[in-house]
């Protein structure tokens, strides 16, 4: 099957009222998403992730550059009206906001079905299977959203999604806004879908700890460009940006000795997207700096498989510190830890998960 | 050397040990009030001390009551809440009774606390460095000029970036990592003896937060104080905090020093959080129940009895002791789980 998502050199430049100045949101991302495939866009706030995903789904649109869903041009969105609908769908991050409190559950989800011109029969039939493929209760659809748990809600948020049978799933945060027991259960639940249907991901986080389990492949932004990208082990394991490695020596895993090594330490603040630094947007806070970084943007190069980074020096990065997959190791760790366990006095009696 | 590693280094003063606790909160029970029906009680009787220089981290779920005690150590329970019960000493006084005025003038100077959201505590209209200094004018009694004065040290201290200009900065001129800089130094120009950071940081990009956790821990120990570090993010309490109290529905079901608690989890509810961090859905499979039919609070009995993969019958009949399973290593639950 063809590449589901192609974006090539996109750019979007805001203007700011009353003054001739831009915000310079993405400066030239490029990236590709294939079928059944998620790929996780991290990076801090204000580095354009969200752009991005808005730019696909059309809510905004692009300054320059050109996004492909198959091989139809989005930029002709409205040509290809008839094929494209459904095709694409966001799921947003608060899942309380984003749902309609005076819309009952099955309203909310079969909304998206109404362009798709099916009968009243077809969509009731795909109203529930979406409310099945989240796992609620189908005495929901009659529910209003404040009945619902936030962990409830976002998978309302997920089944209005999936109910148009998607080929692409915008997810923006999608589980920041949960507690963790909530945020676990949804991961498990979109990981589930996707290898019963093949959907493919677009993840926006800033939770690494998350993107690197439920993503193949990852793209590390910092101010509107994709610094490097690769498969989320390869990245996770060696980063070979420096940006890539000061953000994930920032995790803290909830264990007291595990941490990911790092040899860069990111100090300051990110500059302002209005007035972009000449040369690499890092030079003023990367410790791998040199002379040629100020005054030249790296270019993109591409160190192995579907792996590209944008930095001079990205062989003494990868170099500056041994190779691990510290994510892993932790989940070893609490395998270990929580798995050994036997509850005193009585017989285990563990719960078995009901399929 | 990294923000943790500065963190870490920081920490290596030792806490004094066996000293009698800076701050001892007991019994503490907070209810709201629920129509014409039997007030909720929304924290069930919490025990906590926290000694001079130690860290103590707070974690639990939304809903688990973390902001009521904060709010509540303070004299001020959010919204309609009321404090119907228990005492909280600090520096050989029992708070709870001190009159408003009497608590105002402990708030804000030995008390203090760290909310989120920095943008909404500021002041739009005035200046930050006004802000600041107008905390030590109130509370330490200095002139306007002397004010100024701390409050510039401050800033440098939250090491926000070209200090002397941030004075005269709006706080909407400010990035949220240095607006929360600005919320810090108000909370600790007076010296406080014992600060509460109410989810300070969750609102941070990672790399942000890393250099606010490492300052914060530097202030508190060079000022011998002492932190209360509430928060819905357990890994920053593997590496932040010397002991770790896990809130669930309003009490505290385990508290231990750091190593003990994510090494040798002893109640399920602490073992599921873990669990959920861990991405084994295996693991969750283990330590979690569906959450399909609506939470109920039991009367007598565990409160987790009804989420719990170990309950058993005495669970729901008998609210389970606080027990210690090892130094300094309590839960409340009656089967908790042994390592080893």
């Amino acid at each position: 099957m063809s590449t589901v998502l192609t974006i090539d050199n996109l750019y979007k430049h805001f203007p700011i009222a009353g003054s001739k100045q831009v915000v310079q949101a993405i400066n030239g991302v490029s990236l590709t998403i294939e079928p059944g495939e998620t790929l996780g866009l991290v990076g801090e706030s204000g580095s354009g992730k969200t752009t991005v995903g808005r730019c696909i789904v059309g809510l905004i649109e692009p300054s320059a550059g050109t996004i492909h869903f198959r091989d139809a041009d989005l930029a002709l969105r409205q040509r290809h009206k008839r094929e494209l609908a459904g095709k694409i769908q966001l799921v947003f991050q608060e899942p309380n906001e984003s749902l309609d409190p005076r819309r009952k559950i099955g309203d909310t989800i079969s909304e998206p079905l109404l362009p798709l011109r099916l009968d009243r029969e077809t969509r009731r039939r795909r109203t529930a299977d979406a409310l099945r493929l989240v796992r609620l209760q189908p005495d929901l659809l009659d529910a209003y959203p404040s009945e619902l748990s936030s962990g409830q809600q976002q998978r309302v948020g997920i089944a209005r999604a999936m109910v148009t049978e998607p080929e692409l799933v915008v997810l923006d945060e999608p589980t920041s806004a949960l507690d963790p027991t909530a945020r676990a259960e949804i991961i498990d639940l979109l990981r589930r879908i996707q290898s019963e249907r093949h959907t493919a991901y677009l993840f926006i986080s800033h939770d690494l700890s998350t993107v690197r389990f439920i993503s193949h492949r990852v793209a590390v932004m910092y101010l509107g460009m994709i610094v490097e990208q690769g498969s989320a082990e390869t990245v996770f394991n060696r980063p070979q940006h420096p940006y890539s490695s000061g953000l994930l020596s920032s995790v803290m895993l909830p264990h007291p000795h595990l941490k990911i090594e790092s040899s860069v330490s990111l100090k300051g603040e990110i500059p302002s997207p209005i007035n972009l630094p000449k040369g690499c947007f890092l030079a003023s806070r990367c410790p791998f700096v040199i002379d040629r970084c100020r005054h030249e943007m790296p270019p993109a190069e591409t160190v192995g498989e579907r792996h590209t980074v944008h930095c001079f020096r990205h062989k003494d990065v990868a170099a500056s510190v041994p190779a691990s997959d510290t994510f892993n190791v932790f989940m070893k760790e609490a395998e270990r830890i929580l798995g050994r366990t036997v509850p005193s006095g009585v017989k285990p009696s563990l719960h078995q998960p009901t399929t | 050397m990294d923000a943790v590693e500065t963190m870490n280094k920081a920490r290596s003063a030792p806490a004094d040990t066996g000293k009698t606790p800076l701050i001892d909160i007991r019994n503490l029970r907070v209810t709201f009030p629920s129509g014409g029906a039997a007030p909720k009680t929304v924290l069930k009787g919490i025990d906590l001390a926290v000694k001079s220089g130690e860290i103590v981290g707070l974690v639990g779920e939304s809903g688990a009551g973390k902001t009521t005690l904060a709010r509540s150590i303070l004299g001020v329970p959010p919204g309609p809440g009321r404090i119907a019960g228990g005492e909280v000493h600090f520096e050989g006084r029992q708070i709870l009774s001190l009159s408003e005025a009497e608590f105002r003038r402990l708030r804000g100077r030995r008390l203090s606390v760290v909310v989120p959201n920095p943008r909404a505590e500021l002041n739009p209209l005035l200046r930050t460095g006004d802000q600041i200094a107008s905390m030590a004018k109130i509370h330490l009694g200095v002139n306007g000029k002397e004010a100024r004065r701390l409050a510039l040290q401050m800033l440098r201290d939250v090491q926000i970036p070209d200090p002397e200009r941030r004075m005269d900065a709006y706080p909407h001129e400010l990035s949220g990592g240095m607006a929360q800089r600005v919320v810090i130094a108000m909370a600790l120009i007076c010296n406080p003896a014992f600060v509460i950071s109410d989810d300070a940081t969750s609102g941070l990009d990672v790399t942000v937060q890393a250099q606010i956790l490492a300052l914060l821990t530097k202030l508190v120990a060079e000022q011998g104080s002492a932190m209360l570090f509430i928060t819905r993010d357990v890994g920053i309490t593997a590496h932040f905090c010397d002991r770790i109290a896990v809130l669930f529905s309003g009490e505290i079901v385990e508290l231990a020093p750091r190593e003990a608690l994510f090494l040798e989890p002893a109640h399920p509810y602490t073992l599921m959080l873990l669990a959920s961090f861990s991405h084994s859905p295996r693991l969750r499979d283990s330590w979690s129940v569906p959450d399909t039919s609506r939470r109920r609070e039991l009367a007598a009995g565990c409160q987790y009895a009804d989420r719990c993969p170990i309950a058993q019958p005495v669970c729901r009949e008998r609210r389970p002791p606080f027990a210690e399973n090892g130094p300094g290593h309590f839960a409340r639950c009656h089967f908790p789980v042994r390592h080893g």
